[in-house]
Parts: C-alpha cells; sequence; structure tokens
C-alpha cells in the first residue's frame, strides 16, 4: 500500500466507531486530511485505493486489528499476561458493536470456501504472540509453540464471550487463564510420567534379551 | 439543441483550430531538433515524429479497427472493456463528469453510459470523447448515431491532443473520472499524459487506464508472443490490407512499462494508488495480457 492510501486508512480508524467497517468510513476518511477535500470519495475512487466491493472493508478490518496489535506494544510498562489480554479486550470495546460483521467478513474472504475461519484463528495467534513478547514469557522449544496456542484459544474464547456479554468479559477470561494453568500443570506432570513409564519399560524388554 | 449539435459536430469541422494538432506536421519546422528518440514499435525515431507517425497508423486502421479488435483478441476485449466499467461502477453514488482519453470509437464512453443508465437509472452521467485522430472520433460520432445518446449532452467529442488538452476547455480540477484504454502506450511522454490526467481531475476522483501489459507466466508469454507475431499482422493484411499498423501495434505493447513501472510513473505523476500488486495499483486481466491500473487524486 502507498503512503497515501496508508494514511487515508488510519484516518479512517476513528470513523469506525460512528460507521462501522464500511466503505463509507473510507470515504470520508478524506475529510480528515490537513488539507481535507470538500467532498468524501467517490465510490470509484474507495476501489481504485481499498479494493472492490467488501474487499475494501476487509482492508478496514485489518487494518484495525493490526493498529490494535500495534498498540499492545506501545504501553511499555511490564504487565503480566492476564492483564495485557484485558488492556487488549478493552481495545475492542469502542467497536463492539461492530466486531461480529468485521469477523464474518474476514471468514468470508476465501474464493473457494464458503466459510474460512484461517484469518481469524490469524488474529487469535497474532495477539497471543504479542501478549507473550511483551509478557516475557519464558517458554522455549516446543513448549513455546504450545503456550501460544493456548494464550490463543484462550483469547479467542474471551472474545468471543466479550460479542455477547461485555460485562463478564474481563472474569470469564481470568476463569480461563485460571483453568489454563491448572491444565498446563496437569499436561506436564502427566508427560513427565509417561516419560518414567515409557523408560521403565525400556529397561523390563531390554532386561528381557530383546535388544533395542 | 443547436449547441448539442455544435458539440457533436466533427471536429475537422469545428470552427476553432486550436485543438487541432498542428505541430509535428513534417512539413512544420525542422524534425529531431531536441535529438531526443521515442519508440514506434521497435523502431526509434524522433520524438517529434512520433505523433505524426501514431497519426498515420490510426488514419489507416480506423475504418476497421473494430473488427480487427473483435478478430485479434477473439472478442476478448469487450470482456476486458466490461471488466473496467463493471469496476468502476458510474453513476452509483451519483452521475459523473467523465472524460474518455483515446476513445475515439466510442467503446467505453458507450459502456460508461449504459452501465449508469441500465444499473442506477442515471441519465445524467456526461462522457467527453478525446482523441487526437478525427477519423477514429469520426468513427465513434457514427457508432453514437445509432443509440439513444445521440444529440444529448451526455456525449461529446473533442479533438485534442492527450498531452496537451486545451486548458480553456479541458479546466483544472473538472472531471470525475478520467478513463484512457488501449492508448497511452501510443502518446509519446506517458509522464505528460498523467500530468494532464491529473490536472483535469477533480480531488478524490479517479484515474483509470486500460492498457496491454506484461504477462508474467512463462508460458503463456511464449504462446501470447507467437500469436501477437504471427496472427495478428496477418489479419491485418487479410482484413484491412495494412500489416505494417498491425504490425506496429503489437511491437507497441512490448515497448510499454510493466505494471509496477507503470503504477509508479502513475504515482510520479501524483495520484495515490494501492499496493504495488495484482488486486492493487492494478488488475491483471488474463495473466496480464492486459491491465487495469487505477488511481486517485488526493
Amino acid at each position: 500500500m502507498t503512503t497515501a492510501s496508508a494514511r487515508l486508512l488510519k484516518l479512517a480508524l476513528p470513523l469506525i466507531e460512528t460507521h462501522g467497517f464500511t466503505r463509507e468510513a473510507l470515504s470520508l476518511s478524506v475529510l480528515s486530511l490537513p488539507t481535507p477535500l470538500a467532498h468524501p470519495l467517490p465510490d470509484a475512487s474507495v476501489t481504485a485505493l481499498f479494493g472492490q466491493g467488501d474487499d475494501a472493508r476487509r482492508t478496514l478490518v485489518r487494518a484495525w486489528l493490526d493498529d490494535a496489535t500495534h498498540k499492545m506494544r506501545a504501553d511499555s510498562a511490564p504487565m503480566a499476561l492476564g492483564d495485557i489480554l484485558k488492556a487488549r479486550l478493552k481495545t475492542n470495546e469502542p467497536v463492539l458493536q461492530h466486531l461480529p460483521e468485521a469477523f464474518a467478513l474476514l471468514a468470508s474472504s476465501s474464493p473457494v470456501l464458503p466459510l474460512d475461519p484461517t484469518p481469524v484463528l490469524k488474529h487469535a495467534a497474532g495477539v497471543a504472540n504479542q501478549a507473550c513478547w511483551i509478557a516475557h514469557s519464558d517458554a522455549r522449544e516446543l513448549s513455546w509453540y504450545t503456550r501460544r496456542a493456548s494464550v490463543s484459544a484462550i483469547y479467542l474464547a474471551a472474545e468471543l464471550h466479550q460479542l455477547t456479554s461485555p460485562r463478564t468479559a474481563s472474569a470469564f477470561l481470568d476463569s480461563l487463564l485460571e483453568n489454563a494453568s491448572h491444565a498446563e500443570k496437569a499436561l506436564d506432570e502427566t508427560t513427565l510420567f509417561a516419560t518414567y513409564v515409557w523408560k521403565s519399560w525400556k529397561g523390563i524388554i531390554k532386561s528381557s534379551g530383546v535388544v533395542f | 439543441m443547436q449547441q448539442a449539435a455544435r458539440l457533436l459536430r466533427i471536429p475537422r469541422k469545428l470552427s476553432r483550430p486550436t485543438y487541432r494538432l498542428i505541430h509535428n506536421h513534417p512539413s512544420l519546422g525542422p524534425s529531431n531538433s531536441s535529438g531526443r528518440t521515442a519508440s514506434f514499435g521497435f523502431k526509434t525515431v524522433p520524438e517529434e515524429s512520433k505523433e505524426s507517425l501514431v497519426k498515420g497508423v490510426f488514419d489507416s486502421v480506423a475504418s476497421k479497427y473494430d473488427l480487427m479488435n473483435d478478430a485479434s483478441s477473439l472478442g476478448v476485449h469487450r470482456l476486458w472493456k466490461d471488466s473496467l466499467v463493471d469496476k468502476l461502477k458510474p453513476g452509483r453514488k451519483g452521475p459523473l463528469r467523465c472524460i474518455d482519453v483515446a476513445g475515439g470509437t466510442g467503446d467505453i464512453a458507450l459502456r460508461i453510459l449504459d452501465h449508469a443508465r441500465e444499473n442506477y437509472a442515471d441519465r445524467e452521467t456526461t462522457v467527453e470523447i478525446v482523441d487526437i485522430n478525427a477519423q477514429m472520433l469520426k468513427e465513434g460520432f457514427t457508432r453514437f448515431k445509432k443509440t439513444m445518446y445521440h444529440n444529448t449532452p451526455q456525449v461529446s467529442f473533442h479533438e485534442a491532443n492527450a498531452q496537451e488538452l486545451p486548458p480553456s476547455q479541458f479546466k483544472d480540477d473538472s472531471y470525475d473520472l478520467y478513463t484512457i484504454t488501449f492508448g497511452i502506450r501510443n502518446c509519446t511522454s506517458i509522464p505528460a499524459v498523467l500530468s494532464e490526467a491529473y490536472r483535469v481531475l477533480k480531488p478524490g476522483a479517479t484515474f483509470a487506464c486500460l492498457e496491454f501489459s506484461k504477462v508474467n507466466n512463462p508460458l503463456l508469454s511464449k504462446l501470447y508472443d507467437q500469436y501477437s507475431f504471427t496472427v495478428i499482422p496477418l489479419l491485418g493484411t487479410i482484413l484491412a490490407g495494412d500489416r505494417d499498423s498491425y504490425q506496429y501495434l503489437v511491437e507497441s505493447i512490448r515497448k510499454f512499462p510493466s505494471q509496477p513501472e507503470f503504477a509508479q510513473m502513475i504515482r510520479d505523476a501524483g495520484f495515490s494508488t494501492g499496493g504495488d500488486f495484482d488486486g492493487g495499483a492494478w488488475t491483471d486481466l488474463w495473466g496480464g495480457i492486459a491491465s487495469i491500473h487505477t488511481g486517485v487524486k488526493v
């Protein structure tokens, strides 16, 4: 995207609250330029800059999601993972009524599949990755991925909960994080126990004369 | 009615000579005084001669232009032009004042007016067809006589140079949509055309160009080259009796900048575009055989 169209996209973000993720918000962005145009952009110009039909709306949705993810980094104070995710959920609040349609737009972006969850999953994964990075997660090797996968699932569940019940979203997130830590601990212990069992069996089989 | 008739008159009958191409005529002034050259197909010619050479080509092909387009592209050019107009959706948000440059035979103008009328019941959108070549404009005028737009303010014909649109008639910041279809590659200076387009468009208005472009797929590119250099000039000989003109047309396609290069030229003229990818600043048609480039004056 060129500088000018990226700038217009940024100017369109505050308009989402009142106009939703619409071509109209993109069209009105030129009125917020330092030297504003006299009229909003015509439809053909919105198409030329941002894409045809719903593609322009998807461009706006992606820009908003990127901006929200970028804002997560802006606060440089060290925070716990739960607080970071809560702050990210708070970013959704001004545009909450438009988010279901935004996610539906993303999910319907595939030319092949009628519904494609990949963009929504990528969004959750991006938030989880950013949150773990900010929280200085000490996960290594395989646990780096499992940690992010679990945070991603937790965030996605909390965000979906927020769409229907915004007031209880924080409490729901806390309960999920607590359950996740219990589940993680249980999984680690299960893995350790399984390792012991495997070593034991390996020893028994070796001592019975079978060569490994 | 009389005013409408004056606007629709065939350009050579216009009383004002200022719009006629009088410079670069072979009999006027020294040729190649600047030493600058331009490409005329695969040949390199003095810059001053290119306009008259291109004029000669289109004087020759004008009467069979539509037939040759259909024969050489197997009718596909109609689909491309439909794609362009469908992308622009003229009339969707109200009537537009459009200028179609190098639009002599009126293909795009007719599609714009039909699209606005049939989809949005818009009978206020206007198109001013501009072409440097009187013969091509004559063909367009004849075509429009068969339509409901003849003798209405919705269409008018003007002979003018895309690189130097007379400011007295084509004022600054006055058009909502500028289109140029399969014409910009014939101009001597593409930046000059783009600069004029920027000048006459209103702030926020759209520039759209449909032009032959670079095919990126190597297999398709080979097949396309074979077809272009073998079949099209042959068709020119058979259908129009003019192999050389069609040879030029095929060669001129190969000399045109690639999609990213042309997109950058559009930005250099001051337009804003989408990103440098297919679907952004340009949209490839049929693998890049043709491409729609768009820009917005912001």
